[in-house]
């Protein structure tokens, strides 16, 4: 059958030159508008299938005079149609990315001498070789894309766009994706978030992991309206009800016709040091406050920020002497006595009283919010925290890493539990990705170190917890965060300086800077990095009523026990 | 065509391996163009083809008298065309040649004797020998110099054209201008005349 089809596949050229380092050089024999930067071609040699990706089409003539000259102009068109064929060419530049072996031809004695040395089905590897001069070379047909990019399951290997050209469906496989951490760029419009709302969408429904969202602009849990068109944009809450928490930031949060599920509320006692010190550029914080910040840890301990803001500032009181000296409740007193600089304390004293105003951060909360939050993940739901009215750079700031620092470090102890075995009961740590928007505000340069997320992107899959990056400007993002990303899916970009943050840390960049400074305006992304067995452009699948009508169809369930099993919540034992 | 409807063009005179000329009576140079197709039958069935790639028509002293004076009889023409002593000397390039029944587009082994009759091919046999193999014989007339080449070429094409179209096989001359491009896509002077005299064809 798999041969049948490459019989009839369309050929498009044939080698004749190029190497590894240099892309494979291509003469094109058919017209070259039928051929796109992008497109995803076959070469057939020796046995070998090569896989690799057209990055550039390149007019040549056999004697410069034959391009120069119009002939067509002096010759019959049948003459100067011959003579242009013969003389005046198109040449494709093709990366090749993977090869995989295929044995003689199917069907003769040495195909089944050939399958009795190789019993196993045979696996696109990486590209150790070239194929010879004129071989063949094709489009690739669906046959060759479901070989390299899996067949959609209706779990975990999930149909994200389609090929360009003939619309092949292009599929990734989510288990691997959120493996390690990845992200999703793209400029305003570019579609990056209706990709990020149907990964996440297949992400809940395959059922392998729990995705935790900070959606500050609340456009993930409820519907909305398109920014563009004005249509009507279907939210994850209504077309997953219970396995979706809506968590509000805050009482009273809502979200239109919705209720939040949960209101969270955070302990005053939560506030590290370090929390507040992320906060400097937003606060405006002076270079004394980390002392500051120290001493009163060291005196008050979790409950510093509490006593502190309970402190008067101003007041004193005459001593025996008739002195005036800081009154005992005030900032002055407790900085004289703890050895720091009174004007220093009083600063951050007033610089805090901003996040004292915050509605969410309570001394003593009615509710365990962040326990219910990280019960309920751990249960194989999702979390949506919407930010309602408390959406400024300081409270995104402040929640997404105080929130998500809490969790890691449950999920650390989960981990650390399930590898010393010394309970039978303890369980698998569920795969955990946090969704963070405007990541460059958490992953830049000066707050990359201090982030509890550059620190999830770094140790990766250790302890179960992976991020979903979703962001406008990577450039913006710590190199050593970006060169961490395992998948990267990216729109279109328009800044130069972006478009090499994407890239950075991956072979070819420089065929691929080409592809992704071309992609579409809109419905346009390109597929690299680790998660993909190779890049690849792709038309975005739409993100419309047909999409959830063929995800949440449920005769078309997935097929084996195992994958049935691990749906339904009982990992397999083969998860490890 | 049987070997008696065949038309003779003319006796040979002297040959070497890659060309001969044929002589003939001047009242005889009707049949004979340039371009067209015409072959030697040797003693041991061996077919020498060959292009004719140039008539040349000598002049004698009669001749130079004649037109040196200042009217010229028209009886005087008339016994020159009939009765002239020198003959028409035809140029004919070999292409290729048969034995056995197979055509080659090589030289021939040995070149044809002198005296042997020189036939023109009929269209059966221009068909016969130009359609085989893939023209090999182009390179035996691009190897020719000081003559012009894309004028025997254009006038041999037009030939075997019709005789082709005619025979069911109109692809075969764009077959013979794509392997012409090809063979002389390097020589981009060559190539263009080559073209620019097919052009007349259309």
């Amino acid at each position: 059958m798999e041969e049948m089809i490459s019989a009839q596949a369309h050929v498009i050229g044939y080698v004749v030159g190029g190497g590894l380092e240099a892309n494979l050089q291509v003469r094109l024999t058919v017209p070259p508008q039928e051929v796109q930067e992008g497109s995803f071609v076959v070469v057939d040699s020796g046995g070998w299938r090569f896989y690799g990706l057209v990055t550039d089409l390149q007019l040549g003539s056999t004697n410069p005079r034959f391009a120069d000259e119009q002939s067509e102009e002096r010759l019959p068109r049948q003459l100067a149609e011959l003579l242009h064929g013969q003389t005046l060419y198109t040449n494709l530049a093709v990366m090749p990315v993977l090869m995989m072996e295929r044995g003689p031809e199917l069907g003769t004695k040495e195909y089944s001498q050939w399958k009795d040395l190789h019993p196993d089905e045979a696996k696109p590897i990486t590209v150790k070789t070239v194929p010879s001069h004129h071989s063949p070379v094709m489009l690739a047909d669906a046959a060759d894309i479901a070989q390299i990019f899996g067949t959609d399951n209706h779990a975990e290997i999930f149909t994200i766009g389609y090929t360009r050209e003939q619309g092949h469906p292009v599929c990734m496989d989510l288990d691997k994706f959120v493996k390690r951490s990845s992200g999703i760029f793209g400029t305003t419009g570019s579609g990056k978030s209706f990709l990020a709302r149907m990964i996440l969408a297949g992400l809940i429904h395959a059922n392998h992991a729990s995705a935790l969202i900070f959606d500050m602009h609340n456009e993930y849990g409820p519907d909305s309206s398109s920014s563009d068109t004005g249509a009507a944009v279907p939210g994850l809450k209504g077309k997953f009800g219970g396995k979706i928490q809506l968590v509000g930031l805050g009482a009273g949060t809502s979200f239109g016709k919705l209720n939040a599920d949960l209101s969270l509320e955070i302990a005053q006692s939560d506030i590290t040091s370090e929390d507040v010190l992320l906060l400097s550029q937003a606060l405006n914080l002076n270079e004394t406050a980390a002392t500051v910040l120290a001493a009163l840890e060291r005196d008050f301990g979790q409950n510093w920020f509490s006593e502190f803001m309970s402190m008067e500032t101003g007041t004193s009181e005459q001593d025996e002497n008739g002195k005036s000296v800081p009154a005992p409740d005030s900032v002055e007193a407790w900085a004289g006595a703890s050895n720091v600089h009174p004007k220093s304390a009083l600063a951050l004293h007033q610089k805090l009283g901003r996040l004292r105003s915050k509605t969410y951060l309570i001394a003593d909360p009615a509710t365990k919010g962040l326990k219910a939050i990280i019960e309920s993940l751990e249960h194989g739901n999702s979390v949506i925290l919407s930010f309602g009215k408390s959406n400024t750079e300081l409270d995104y700031l402040l929640v997404t890493n105080l929130i998500t620092r809490k969790i890691r470090d449950h999920w650390e102890e989960r981990t650390e539990a399930f590898h010393a075995k010394k309970d039978s009961k303890v369980t698998e740590p569920r795969p955990l990705v946090v969704v963070v928007e405007e990541a460059h505000k958490l992953l830049n340069r000066e707050m990359a170190s201090q982030t509890i997320f550059s620190t999830i992107a770094r140790e990766m899959r250790k302890y179960y917890v992976t991020l979903l990056i979703i962001d406008q400007r990577p450039s913006q993002i710590y190199d050593e965060v970006m060169s961490q990303l395992g998948t990267r899916i990216s729109g279109s970009l328009g800044d130069e300086d972006d478009i090499n943050a994407v890239l950075s840390g991956l072979p070819g960049r420089g065929a691929l800077r080409g592809m992704l400074s071309k992609l579409q305006a809109k419905e346009e992304a390109l597929l690299l990095g680790w998660g993909v067995p190779m890049p690849i452009p792709i038309r975005s699948r739409r993100y419309d009523d047909k999409f959830w009508e063929v995800l949440l169809d449920d005769t078309k369930g997935p097929k084996t026990i195992d994958e049935a099993s691990r749906a339904l919540g009982f990992g397999g034992d083969d998860t490890d | 065509m049987s070997e008696e409807t065949k038309i003779l063009i003319g006796k040979l005179l002297r040959a070497d391996n890659h060309t001969f000329v044929a002589g003939c009576r001047t009242k005889d140079l009707v049949a004979p163009a340039l371009g067209a197709l015409c072959k030697v039958r040797l003693e041991d069935g061996l077919e020498i083809y060959g292009l004719i790639g140039n008539i040349v028509i000598n002049d004698d002293s009669l001749v130079r008298q004649l037109v040196s004076g200042i009217s010229i009889p028209t009886e005087y023409t008339e016994d020159n065309r009939h009765n002239r002593n020198l003959p028409v000397e035809i140029n004919v390039v070999c292409v290729g040649f048969g034995q056995d029944g197979k055509i080659y587009h090589r030289l021939p082994p040995r070149p044809p004797l002198s005296l042997d009759a020189l036939y023109l091919c009929d269209d059966e046999e221009l068909v016969r020998f130009t359609g085989t193999g893939r023209y090999g014989y182009f390179r035996h007339i691009l190897r020719l110099e000081d003559q012009p080449v894309e004028e025997i070429l254009t006038a041999h094409l037009a030939r075997a054209r019709q005789a082709h179209a005619r025979g069911g096989r109109p692809d075969w001359y764009t077959g013979a201008c794509k392997e012409l491009i090809v063979l002389l896509r390097d020589d981009y002077e060559g190539l263009m005349n080559v073209l620019n005299a097919l052009a007349e064809l259309e």
